[in-house]
């Protein structure tokens, strides 16, 4: 099987490095993958389920743009809805009848939505969340799960992490995942101090395999936060719409009062939204919170197309199944090999993880091995599928994989 | 916090031990001890304590003192001994009243040295020999300095606490494993050479690379995506290594 080279990206990158400070910034950057020569870093063009880097390889793609694709990179339908409200008017003066249409479609979609509001990014939801609860409630406390991630602002960075006050996170207290008593705990210790608490659907760190949410677990959490007057905050950033048409609280019972929305929203398009409960409608109303182009109408009109799409093909349930495949044959043939490879969490966004080794060094090399043979594995993060992913990629994929530990293997 | 108490511990600890290194990378400085035989103590009144031991033509750097050292200096307390760091202040000395001419001569002559190296002019780095001993005594003295800061400095703690156990191994590509820690539920530890099986790697590409990359002068993103630097393993390991010992400029600036 060929191994690819990047000669292009690399010389792309060193450009970068002179005009953009790291060369890639944020999760895109190479840092995390460990074996870095094995990746592409820079993409030319993309199409379903496949993108190709600047070099002209191609890669199944299991990253899917860390989340955003969910249908397919150059999807028609959701790029037709874009390109046309584009053609009409996108950013202008006055905000767009596509702002109510995707308002009413999320209302009538998400159990616990009585109305919603949009911007760009997961962080724009998330820190809009957390104050809609301090202004609701008076109070300052946030609860959040360790290792948790709801973006890059102050508040919800880890202390010691350059640029961050000890102020910044003074407020937000940290507790152990599918840990009620620990909840229980931080509630009668912080009594009507409390004003949100935080969670993903389940948890999924960077660098740690994912943790379902424990029998019971979240009615509990409701419970409690109900009894106590606590916003309930659910980041559905990551998982919306992969496990759920209506929110993942619906796959897991639960009812939050404000659910934060972006990635998978408008397959790729930049939207993100925040929902909520109509206790909460008035209180957000006069919490002051914009951006120059969050009334963007083009990315609205694909996130109509994205969410009309997903029911039309039943997205979570064809996710599901291409991920349960996908899995079952990848523990399948490392252990043909001698590996075990441990999957965690659900199915179509699992994260991965060779347990032969627990420096994860052997896991790197696997997914190097894999990434320079076309199918693109990010080591130390949850992959994503997408419903353009096939049966001729699972197969392909399969004999990538196979190969790889092959590699893994004759290197040892 | 106690600021004077960590930095004195970074001073005997991560800054002073380099005496242990450097005549052996140094012939300069090898041939300053290698007459010398005798053991110099610094005792601080509650605080840390160090001896350099010198024998044979080497140097051992010893977290206590010996029971009769043939140099005894003490210091009143920790911001004492940080004022002779800073050159702004003298030891008692205790014992080795004969060996006071030597400690203000020949010893301080091979602190000079150390400085030298640590504390480099820019045209320097140019030539290479400089820069392999300069930059592998900055990286000794930043491994030898976590553990001290993962006890002291508060945000340090912090971070050491949500660091995963394991090893971290330092090595630079053309001299192999330098140095490595080791996160433990006793603490962090902090050792030279090599790991059979270090859970991560921090592996630079050269010794101007590490020297850029230490030096903040090269970032760790840019550095990673050129092929300079390289990550193995447990990556949060390397992380939260980085923030901690890099806390450790804000105490010996």
């Amino acid at each position: 099987m060929h191994t690819f080279d990047y000669p292009q990206s690399r010389m792309l990158f060193d450009r970068a490095c002179e005009v953009i400070p790291g060369g890639i910034y944020g999760h895109f950057s190479p840092a995390p993958l460990g074996q870095t020569a094995a990746f592409p870093f820079f993409a030319a063009r993309a199409e379903g389920a496949r993108f190709q880097d600047v070099d002209g390889n191609e890669f199944i793609d299991y990253m899917c743009a860390y989340g955003p694709m969910i249908l397919g990179y150059a999807h028609r339908a959701v790029d037709d809805a874009f390109r046309n409200q584009l053609a009409l008017a996108d950013t202008v003066s006055i905000a767009s009848p596509r702002m109510v249409e995707l308002a009413e479609l999320l209302v009538e979609r998400v159990a616990a939505a009585d109305w919603a509001f949009f911007a760009k990014n997961g962080a724009d939801v998330t820190a809009y969340a957390v104050t809609i609860a301090r202004a609701a409630t008076g109070r300052r406390k946030i609860v959040a799960i360790r290792g948790g991630y709801h973006g890059t602002h102050p508040w919800m960075q880890a202390p010691g992490h350059h640029g961050i006050a000890e102020d910044d996170h003074r407020h937000c207290i940290r507790i152990p995942w599918n840990d009620f008593a620990a909840l229980e705990h931080v509630v009668a210790e912080h009594e009507g101090d409390i004003a949100g608490f935080i969670a993903t659907p389940y948890h999924h760190p960077t660098f740690g395999d994912s943790v379902l949410p424990a029998e019971g677990y979240w009615q509990n959490v409701e419970a409690l936060l109900r009894k106590h007057g606590i916003v309930f905050i659910l980041d559905d950033v990551r998982c919306g719409f992969r496990l759920h048409r209506g929110g993942s609280n619906e796959r897991y019972g639960f009812h939050p009062d404000l659910i934060c929305f972006c990635k998978a929203l408008a397959n790729g398009y930049p939207i993100a939204a925040l929902v909520g409960t109509d206790a909460l409608r008035t209180v957000t109303a006069s919490v002051f919170h914009t951006g120059s182009y969050w009334f963007s109408a083009a990315p609205m009109a694909a996130a109509i197309a994205t969410l009309q799409e997903l029911d039309h093909v039943d997205a979570p349930r064809l996710l599901e199944i291409y991920g349960r495949k996908l899995n079952d044959g990848l523990i399948r043939i490392a252990k043909s090999h001698g590996f075990t490879l441990r999957v965690t969490g659900e199915p179509c966004m699992a994260y991965y993880r060779i347990t032969d080794d627990e420096s994860q060094m052997l896991h790197q090399r696997w997914c190097a091995e894999c990434t320079r043979r076309g199918a693109y594995f990010a080591p130390h993060h949850n992959w994503f599928v997408s419903t353009a992913h096939s049966d001729a990629d699972l197969q392909r994929t399969w004999d990538i994989a196979d190969e790889a530990f092959r590699a893994l293997k004759t290197a040892a | 916090m106690n600021n004077d108490l960590l930095k004195a511990r970074l001073n005997l600890h991560a800054v002073l031990r380099n005496l242990e290194d450097l005549p052996e990378l140094d012939t300069r400085a090898a041939e300053m001890i290698r007459a010398w035989r005798l053991a110099v103590c610094f005792s601080v009144h509650g605080g840390p304590a160090a001896t350099l031991e010198f024998s044979e033509g080497r140097c051992r750097h010893h977290a206590a003192c010996p029971p009769h050292p043939d140099v005894k200096l003490f210091f009143v307390s920790p911001a004492h001994l940080n004022a002779m760091f800073a050159g702004n202040s003298s030891p008692l000395p205790l014992k080795g009243f004969s060996k006071l001419g030597f400690l203000k001569h020949e010893f301080a002559e091979l602190t000079r040295r150390l400085q030298h190296f640590l504390r480099p002019e820019p045209e320097r780095l140019a030539e290479p020999a400089y820069l392999r001993v300069h930059t592998l005594l900055t990286l000794l003295t930043g491994v030898f300095a976590v553990p001290h800061l993962a006890a002291l400095d508060p945000v340090a703690t912090e971070i050491a606490a949500a660091t995963p156990r394991g090893s971290l191994q330092f090595v630079v590509d053309s001299e192999g494993p330098v140095a490595h820690l080791v996160y433990s539920s006793n603490g962090v530890e902090s050792r030279k050479g090599a790991l059979e099986q270090p859970s991560a790697c921090m592996w630079f590409a050269d010794w101007p690379a590490a020297c850029r990359i230490l030096s903040g002068t090269l970032d760790a993103f840019t550095a990673t995506g050129k092929g300079l630097l390289r990550l193995d393993g447990t990556i949060p390991l390397i992380d939260n290594t980085s923030l901690i010992m890099e806390r450790a400029a804000g105490y010996l600036a």
